[in-house]
């Protein structure tokens, strides 16, 4: 039980610097924004004064150009070394957190000889292990300091959930669990969540910076230090296209093995309905993404709708009696 | 909003559709350059489904092929099935809310009886059957229509596609997304030979169609894995239907020490497909010789929680073959003939004798009863109708773990056979009212009534195993033997289960091709420095390159320009490739403005 004491003092570990990580990444939003009223206010004077020259030599003024995107940061921004800095405080607080996380993770898995994902409490600590993991793979090359905070809280509240609701002690597995699929349904089903949740929390901020490039707010905000919203959804895009794809296989790897140990492969168990509903939801979105008459903006909808069903599949379809069904398995 | 919210669009120019998943261009024509460069390729284009013109058209009458054909178009088209995605997906959440009959009909049962008030209406409207229902079976019918009249086109676009050669470069390559544009001291020639080659090493299709420039396209794998994945989906439908049609299912609960022949009446419940001969069934012989159960009993959130099913198993392939010791457990299904066995339950059967007031014994059987949580309380019932003078029944409760006082009623507080009771009450009267079928789980009290203590109290029958209770009157005894666990086995064939198998796991390259390669095209134009701007060209800055190469030697000027469906940042790679794959340069790749 040694190592099942070590992969809880991680745990806690990992709770403490993610912490520190979310702090660090709101302090570096904090230094994103006035930098962006900053050049704004220098942009803002430059065009005046042009104005005034062009009103001045009888021109028409070029305010058409100024009302369309009035500061979108696009590739302009200029991070200041302050938020820089801060950045990569952060950055560095949650590799080591999601390093803590994973490697608590393992233990626990060391613990008890067996893929750590055999009830709620592993599968909560598992998935947030997942999140946290692909966020600090993908966040230095693609510049993602702004949306640490996005990712870390929920992190944190999902560790918090686990520890405080949904404990259990490490122990030994169901027999309907006990096998090598386990290891094979459930990790991909995770790393498709950890896609799913960074496509979520992009759709969200392209929506907020889409509604505030199109009806510019009075002062700027670390919103428009972001990339353009049109960048920002064609990243949500990609994200959740390899998160369609990662589940398209979570949910043949879960056929085969519901053949294996319930002797058919679809049953409409409750969780397979949600697996399937998730799956259709996003196939929408898909085919949203690609038909040129849906707007972008609408099938972000979708897939916002989608992410909501991803929740309800991980939470109520475990723990609330209406959804009993097979799965109903997890230890609570 | 270009094609489908113009009601006005008629029939013949709906496009549905097109390849590369874009309703907006003609699919025979064009499936790359969908993404709004306007003047490429002049004549070339034609973009059928962007409204020509505003004003209000006077509308075809359409007639009866007219609507059909409209309706079809409508159908297949991609919005649609959108549309019809989204309303798949909310239609199968009621399923997992409600109790549905194909998973467990007994809850069923006891949802109608909680709420007679709805459930007669949810039951009409398919509530309980969700995924039998008709609105459901519609929607996924629709889909699957809406499907197939999608891809067969799209099929025969893509194969004429797949043989087609590149288009013609467009006029004005700097209009393009990625371009850029470099001045060489080869000529023409050897310019257009240089950026070939790049191109073909980066398995580009090319194709000249003037001595001038080259033509490149690549990425038909995309359109092919989109086929393939929605073709392949098609695929596992009829993998389903094989397997509603072919395949069967049978249940047996089998006790300790029983032996069980299969064939068509043998089996508890038998669900056969339309289509299946029930005579053909496989005729294996099982017993099952022991059951191996273990329970986690330490204290914590997990006790009382399974650890181990492990059915020991002596199986022969037909009556009097050679016989073979076999371990079914879960996750480990057993295969005899083409049918898999599976172990899905367990539970006890107390084994129960009834005598009658003489000593001679009436009843004495394995009797299963029927866990109902994860203490395994089960419930059970013992019909004697050869009692006298009224027929017995005796119903109630087998606890494994009992816990003692019954202050809660009879309860179990533990999975396995620590503190074995029965609790039961006995009736007697008419067992058969009718003579009608009825389960062998449940006792039909219509025509019965309790058997009463001399003060007319219930009778309540506590026993342990080896104890025996006398019962009130003259109506003999019951004793409780002892008790034996059950297996409950459900052997299954799946004929359709391949079909869908090797079609999901098409479906996800498909997938996996569709997404992720880009169909790009790429033309390349060479003319020799100073002769002005390009090809067709009035471009206003076409003057400005540099009018002759450095030294007086003799230049060319290659221009290249890269399309591309969707985002793509590799585009831009390959455009700077082959810009500098035109060797000896005189200038660096030009701004891209």
């Amino acid at each position: 039980m040694n190592l099942a004491a070590n992969a809880n003092a991680a745990l806690y570990a990992s709770m403490i610097v993610y912490t520190l990580a979310m702090l660090a990444f709101t302090w570096h939003l904090a230094a994103r924004a006035p930098t962006v009223a900053d050049s704004l206010a220098t942009a803002g004077a430059v065009a005046n004064e042009r104005e005034g020259v062009l009103v001045g030599a009888g021109a028409p003024a070029p305010s058409e150009r100024r009302s369309a995107t009035p500061y979108a940061a696009g590739p302009g921004f200029e991070e200041s070394i302050k938020s820089r800095q801060r950045g990569s405080i952060a950055l560095m607080l949650t590799y080591l957190a999601s390093a803590l996380l994973v490697a608590s993770v393992l233990m626990r898995g060391l613990a008890v000889g067996r893929p750590p994902w055999g009830n709620m409490f592993e599968f909560a600590t598992a998935a947030a292990a997942a999140v946290g993991a692909a966020y600090s793979v993908l966040a230095k090359r693609n510049n993602w300091q702004w949306l640490g905070v996005f990712i870390v809280t929920p992190i944190l509240l999902v560790l918090g959930l686990a520890l405080t609701v949904l404990y259990t002690e490490a122990g030994e597995l169901m027999p309907a669990l006990k096998s090598y699929w386990l290891g094979i349904h459930v990790s991909v089903a995770f790393l498709a969540v950890a896609f799913f949740t960074l496509a979520f929390a992009i759709g969200l901020l392209y929506l907020v910076r889409l509604r505030r490039e199109e009806k510019p707010p009075a002062r700027p905000s670390f919103i428009e230090s972001m990339p353009s919203s049109a960048s920002l959804e064609r990243t949500a895009y990609s994200l959740n296209m390899v998160a369609f794809i990662l589940w398209t296989f979570t949910l043949i790897a879960g056929a085969i093995w519901a053949k294996q140990a319930w002797g058919a492969y679809w049953q409409w168990d409750p969780k397979e309905v949600w697996t399937f509903v998730i799956w259709t939801v996003y196939a929408a979105y898909m085919h949203g993404r690609a038909t040129a008459g849906v707007d972008h903006r609408k099938s972000t909808y979708i897939a916002l709708a989608g992410y909501v069903a991803v929740i309800i599949n991980f939470t109520l379809v475990n723990l609330v009696s209406t959804f009993v069904g097979m799965h109903n398995y997890s230890g609570m | 909003m270009s094609t489908d919210t113009n009601p006005t669009t008629s029939p013949a120019t709906e496009p549905g559709r097109g390849p590369g998943t874009d309703p907006t261009t003609d699919p025979a024509t064009d499936p790359v350059t969908a993404k709004g460069t306007p003047d490429t390729g002049a004549g070339e284009r034609v973009r059928k489904g962007m409204r020509p013109d505003r004003q209000e058209p006077t509308l075809p009458t359409l007639g009866t092929v007219g609507m059909l054909r409209w309706g079809w178009r409508q159908l297949t088209s991609m919005r649609t099935a959108l549309f019809l995605l989204l309303l798949l997906s909310i239609a199968a959440v009621p399923g997992s809310i409600f109790p549905q009959r194909n998973i467990d009909a007994g809850r069923v049962a006891d949802y109608i009886a909680q709420n007679p008030a709805s459930s007669p209406w949810l039951d009409k409207l398919g509530f309980f059957d969700v995924y039998a229902s008709p609105w459901f079976s519609a929607i996924y019918l629709l889909l699957f229509v809406s499907l197939v009249g999608c891809i067969v086109p799209r099929t025969k676009v893509h194969l004429s596609a797949l043989r087609s050669t590149p288009p013609r470069a467009p006029a004005r390559l700097q209009r393009l997304d990625e371009h850029a544009e470099v001045t060489t001291t080869l000529s023409p020639d050897e310019a257009l030979a240089a950026a070939r080659a790049v191109l073909k090493r980066k398995r580009f299709r090319l194709h000249s169609h003037d001595a001038t420039s080259v033509s490149a396209e690549s990425g038909y794998l995309r359109e092919t894995g989109n086929l393939l994945f929605h073709l392949a989906l098609t695929g596992i439908i009829i993998g389903m239907a094989v397997g509603h049609l072919l395949g069967w299912r049978g249940d047996i609960i089998l006790a300790e020490g029983d032996k069980f022949a299969s064939s068509a009446g043998t089996y508890n419940t038998i669900s056969p497909g339309p289509w299946v001969d029930t005579e053909t069934l496989p005729p294996f012989v099982l017993s099952l010789d022991k059951l191996h159960v273990e329970f986690n009993e330490t204290p914590g959130r997990s006790f009382g929680t399974p650890r181990l099913f492990d059915a020991q198993t002596t199986l022969q392939s037909s009556p009097g073959g050679p016989a073979s010791s076999e371990n079914v457990s879960v996750n480990h299904p057993i295969t005899v003939d083409g049918a898999d066995i599976f172990l899905l339950g367990n539970g006890y059967t107390p084994v129960i004798t009834v005598r009658d007031a003489t000593g001679a014994v009436l009843y004495r059987e394995a009797t299963p009863f029927l866990p109902q949580d994860g203490n395994y309380r089960s419930v059970g019932v013992i019909k004697v109708p050869s009692a006298s003078p009224k027929q017995l029944g005796f119903t109630g409760f087998f606890l494994p773990t009992a816990e003692p006082s019954f202050t809660n009623g009879p309860v179990s507080i533990f999975p396995d056979t620590n503190n074995p009771e029965v609790a039961l009450s006995v009736w007697e009267g008419n067992l058969f009212p009718g003579g009608a079928p009825q389960s062998v789980y449940t006792l039909n009290t219509d025509e019965m009534k309790q058997v009463t203590k001399a003060d007319g109290s219930p009778t309540l029958i506590r026993l342990k195993p080896g104890q025996t209770y006398q019962l009130p009157g003259d109506r003999g005894s019951i004793t409780f033997d002892s008790v034996k666990r059950f297996a409950g086995l459900s052997v299954r064939t799946d004929p359709g289960a391949p079909i869908s198998l090797v079609s999901a796991i098409l479906a996800t390259l498909g997938l996996i091709l569709g997404l992720t390669i880009k169909r790009r095209r790429v033309f390349v134009r060479v003319r020799p420095a100073g002769s002005g701007a390009a090809a067709g060209g009035s471009t206003p800055d076409g003057g400005l390159d540099s009018p002759a190469g450095a030294g007086g030697r003799p230049a060319t000027v290659v221009t290249i320009g890269g399309l591309s469906k969707d985002s793509d940042p590799g585009l831009a790679a390959i455009v700077t490739a082959i810009a500098a794959g035109v060797p000896d340069r005189l200038a660096e790749r030009t701004d891209r403005s």
